[in-house]
């Protein structure tokens, strides 16, 4: 059990996430936290006690995974810090190089998965990280979907560091876990809500869009399952069959694009395992949106809002055609 | 054998620098350069003109007594660490490391073989490598990683970067050059081998570089420029580079001749990977037998 108490509702992913790093590199000086220019109430601290671990490299995220590189070969524990899109795309050859490929553990937090910054356009979003960052060998990828699973992660990244993305939301996130259940950490994907007719496996704040859906659905007495997939690599094949055991229908859902994101890494982890279910994807149609008015609405235009994938759900359970939809945005 | 024109065993001393020493430097030179040519006819892989450029400053660095190393403890907390940022040239380093002991010998023989240890691209694997390179600008940036950590924590060692001229058309080279400017990383040492070629064409044709000193010195480096394949001025250079005099990071522009030694590939960017056929092999291997470093 923990001996730090949290208090989850009110505070941000990233500020518990960096709280937590703050703790322990009071304790530990060879902690340090490289950060291309985004703020956190929770980074003010840290850059204002801990000077000689803070390192704010500019906007330079290319440098700041090499310099990352250096300092983990010199026994550092390194996070480095950006928007998800950033922190990811733009050095992706570095995160390759210097560090995949040399087999460096180090945290790469990207704040604002999905569409987080939400009137800030595609420069801002993160809608293909995931397809990116689980193309390259040996990281582990998670996806935070409440603050306890923040907390956790944040607390294995300087216990047991490891070359690791870890995705975080923007938003407040209500609780899915409670304190002391890592069941998350130990199996990466946990059956939250039990049902009969489907399963839906969401990662993120689409967890929480799932469970609202599924409480629709139950209202009209459909029995839906709720499937958590905190760690979207690796996927561990024989846990997923066991969580999939009960269910003839799997639905994915990510605010991520169809290609080779959350969905296709179950179809992936599926296949190989040998397990054969009904599967409908759901995500972000493959187009990118210049639009404004908060990320409800973007939801909405990109096929991922409640109501959309609700009516889905519904389609897919009455055994119409249930086509997911990769391809081409409906004008 | 891989080293059949032995490789003078006593080291010249730094501090007692003389004619001597740059005569044995000098020797190193020519054994150099016809080991990596012969490594290169042996497999029909490196790259002999991109190695050759930067020969004197690597032999400098082990030879002249400017790096601090120990064959023996290749991981040692308190080394000098070189980075050859430029991959390509890589394998300039390898019969050096051959010859101090980091691996035996007869690993030359099986350069970018399935069965040897030298690798055509340098990574971390081989005793005496700090990181892998081969795409351009990431030795830089890892080299600064290692010269803050060392800053924070108060250690000594030096970290010594090998960077073409072309790679700094990588804009993560200026993002390296920024920070290590901004935080004093005076233990950070970037020679730029100035061939003045990359694989197409010659630079200044291509994209131009200059005035490269003056954009090292913007960036706020000190800049020393040097003849590459002058041993008085090379060693001038490093010699500047462990005084400690500067708090800013210094560049070396090293002026050097892609391809020195062998007089038809000189100054040629066409051949960068271009392997030699029978006739080109044998003028080459008659180029080798002369020095081509008078200084």
């Amino acid at each position: 059990m923990h001996t730090t108490t949290i208090n989850p509702a009110p505070r941000l992913p990233r500020d518990v996430f960096l709280d937590e790093i703050f703790e322990a590199a009071q304790r530990n000086r060879d902690i340090y936290l490289l950060c291309a220019d985004l703020g956190a109430k929770a980074l003010d601290q840290f850059r204002g006690l801990l000077k000689n671990q803070f390192i704010h490299v500019g906007i330079s995220e290319q440098n700041m995974m090499d310099l990352a590189a250096g300092l983990v070969q010199n026994g550092k524990i390194v996070y480095t810090y950006a928007m998800a899109p950033f922190v990811t795309m733009r050095c992706y050859e570095q995160i390759k190089v210097s560090l995949a490929s040399m087999n460096l553990p180090t945290t790469i937090i990207g704040n604002g998965v999905g569409f987080s910054y939400d009137d800030s356009g595609p420069t801002h979003y993160a809608t293909e990280d995931i397809a990116c960052m689980r193309s390259l060998a040996g990281i582990e990828i998670v996806t935070p979907a409440d603050t306890w699973s923040v907390f956790e992660i944040a607390r294995l990244s300087h216990k047991k560091p490891a070359l690791r993305y870890v995705r975080l939301d923007r938003a407040y996130l209500p609780d899915v876990y409670s304190d002391g259940d890592t069941r998350f950490l130990k199996d990466g994907i946990v059956e939250i809500e039990k049902g009969k007719d489907l399963c839906i496996l969401a990662c993120g704040c689409m967890l929480h869009s799932a469970r609202k859906a599924r409480a629709n659905l139950k209202k009209l007495g459909h029995s839906i399952g709720v499937v958590d997939v905190f760690r979207l690599k690796p996927i561990d094949g024989e846990i997923l069959r066991a969580v999939l055991a009960p269910y003839s229908k799997v639905v994915t859902l990510e605010e991520h694009f169809l290609s080779a994101g959350l969905g296709g890494a179950i179809l992936e982890a599926m296949a190989d395992a040998g397990i054969h279910k009904k599967v409908l994807r759901l995500g972000i149609q493959d187009h990118y949106y210049c639009e404004n008015g908060g990320r409800a609405h973007i939801q909405r235009l990109a096929g991922i809002d409640l109501e959309t994938i609700t009516g889905k759900l519904r389609q897919f359970l009455a055994g119409r055609e249930n086509r997911s939809d990769p391809g081409l945005r409906r004008s | 054998m891989p080293c059949r024109n032995g490789a003078p065993s006593q080291l010249p001393d730094r501090t007692t620098k003389n004619a001597m020493n740059i005569e044995l430097l000098k020797e190193k030179s020519a054994w150099l350069r016809r080991e990596l040519f012969e490594m290169v006819v042996r497999t029909r892989k490196g790259h002999f003109p991109s190695s050759s450029s930067c020969a004197e400053i690597v032999v400098a660095l082990y030879y002249g007594g400017y790096l601090r190393h120990d064959p023996k403890a290749p991981r040692a907390a308190d080394r000098d660490r070189l980075f050859i940022s430029k991959g390509q040239a890589g394998m300039v380093l390898y019969p050096i490391l051959a010859d101090l002991g980091y691996v035996a010998k007869e690993e030359l023989l099986k350069f970018a073989r399935a069965d040897g240890v030298f690798r055509l691209y340098p990574d971390p694997s081989i005793p005496g490598i700090e990181a892998i390179t081969g795409s351009l600008g990431h030795g830089i940036g890892i080299a600064a990683g290692h010269a803050l950590s060392a800053k924070r924590d108060g250690k000594k060692f030096r970290n010594f970067v090998i960077l073409s001229d072309g790679e700094c058309y990588e804009g993560s080279v200026w993002e390296t050059a920024l920070f290590a400017a901004h935080h004093g990383l005076n233990n950070l040492i970037v020679v730029i081998d100035r061939n003045g070629c990359c694989i197409l064409d010659h630079t200044e044709k291509c994209l131009r570089l200059d005035p490269l000193d003056e954009k090292w010195k913007a960036f706020g480096w000190r800049v020393r420029a040097v003849n590459g394949h002058s041993y008085a001025e090379v060693t001038s250079a490093l010699d500047e580079a462990v005084s400690g005099s500067t708090e800013q990071p210094l560049a070396i522009i090293s002026h050097s001749v892609k391809g020195k030694g062998v007089s038809f590939m000189e100054d040629q960017p066409g051949w960068h990977n271009r392997m030699p056929d029978d006739a080109q092999i044998a003028r080459a291997r008659k180029d080798l037998s002369t020095n081509c470093i008078v200084n």
